[in-house]
């Protein structure tokens, strides 16, 4: 019973840490940000999800094969998430979309665009 | 029990609650950001719902969308590094 | 095209095989061969863009555990503040971003030891790894910041990537 209630937590918290980069998506300002918004999901929202899960299959199910593939579940999302976060940013930026307020420190803009 | 399958629903609420931004996003990047943050949360709710119903084939196929989520967010990146410069404009990528 | 290498060829099949292992769950002597068939052709194609420097660093046990310490202890700290203040943004109604983009020196010289922290400062909310560059034997990385708090160069290398590169750098080289 107690193992039920911890998992319950920690898929509360990754709940949580979910809804925060839904609603960032949502409201922020530009592209960028909600790029950095998307993140929470990824990281926080998984790995709460991930561990809640992986207590459960243990020590209510007793299942190891479904405790493996959840396990893999959020390794790989967790290890993959940079890679295309990283190569949608680059692409935006050289794509030339810009946020419509101007920002305030641009090294990038200043060394590549003259 | 029942608990898992209240979060499997929050879960698809909130990916639901994502395709807004990709319904109205001003640019491809704003699409692609909210597709993938609706594919993880997909993901995470076909985990839980696998618990809940305690059949394992649900993870087979969370597994493949997370690959796929990876996939797709490259391709699109890729592609407006190499050719969202030329020609059409920056930010009308409709 | 780089030449394929021997022992590159042998590390990536180790770490194909690991992976079938933990997907099928079986030990059956078929599988087991398809698995092995499966890997060896992956290893074959892909470990000349996989592995460029040395195929066995990895495999050194003090290497490991630092290794190991840092992706159990020093990360996750990291990730649980940024994540925390990121909701902190996110909840409090999106309005208290000042974002820009910043150039920051790198000091670690390994390809490996690079990549690690450019994805661990990617993975970390608030920051995005968009592009690498090397002048003059220094490489240098222009990070997307959400919060701008300190000029480009040293400062805001130490306050986005400090830690992280301190844990790093006991690992590769």
């Amino acid at each position: 019973m107690a193992v039920r209630i911890i998992s319950d937590i920690l898929i509360a918290i990754g709940a949580i840490f979910a809804l925060a980069g839904t609603i960032g998506i949502l409201k922020m300002p530009d592209t960028y940000s909600r790029m950095q918004a998307s993140t929470c999901v990824a990281t926080l929202g998984v790995l709460g999800v991930t561990l809640g899960a992986l207590l459960y299959a243990v020590f209510v199910m007793g299942s190891a094969a479904i405790a493996i593939k959840v396990a893999v579940i959020g390794l790989l999302i967790l290890v993959t998430n940079p890679i295309g976060s990283h190569m949608l940013a680059k692409g935006a930026y050289k794509a030339g979309i810009r946020p419509e307020k101007k920002m305030d420190v641009d090294d990038l803009g200043r060394d590549f665009d003259e | 029990m029942t608990d898992l399958l209240i979060f499997a629903i929050a879960f698809a609420v909130l990916a639901a609650i994502t395709l807004i931004r990709l319904a109205i996003g001003p640019n491809a990047a704003d699409r692609m950001v909210a597709g993938d943050a609706a594919d993880t949360l997909i993901c995470c709710a076909m985990v839980l719902f696998s618990l809940f119903s305690g059949r394992g084939i649900y993870l087979d196929i969370a597994i493949v969308a997370a690959l796929f989520g990876l996939i797709d967010t490259m391709l699109v990146g890729r592609y407006l590094e190499k050719e969202g410069g030329k020609g059409h404009g920056s930010a009308d990528h409709q | 095209m780089p030449k394929t290498k021997f022992p590159a060829v042998i590390s990536t099949f180790l770490l194909c095989f690991a992976f079938w292992l933990l997907l099928t769950w079986s030990f059956a002597l078929q599988e087991l061969i398809a698995g092995a068939a499966v890997s060896l052709a992956v290893a074959l194609f892909s470990a000349r863009f996989f592995i460029h420097e040395k195929a066995f660093w990895f495999f050194n046990p003090a290497k490991l555990f630092s290794g190991l310490f840092y992706w159990l202890c020093i990360f996750p700290v990291e990730l649980i503040k940024a994540n925390l203040d990121m909701a902190g943004r996110c909840f409090g109604g999106c309005k208290k971003v000042n974002p820009g983009i910043v150039k920051v020196p790198v000091e670690l010289k390994s390809e490996y030891g690079q990549a690690a922290l450019a994805n661990s400062i990617t993975l970390t909310p608030g920051t995005i790894t968009m592009e690498t560059t090397e002048e003059d034997g220094q490489t240098y990385y222009y990070i997307h910041w959400i919060d701008v708090t300190a000029p480009s160069g040293k400062e805001a290398g130490d306050a986005i990537k400090g830690t992280l590169e301190k844990g790093l750098r006991r690992v590769w080289q």
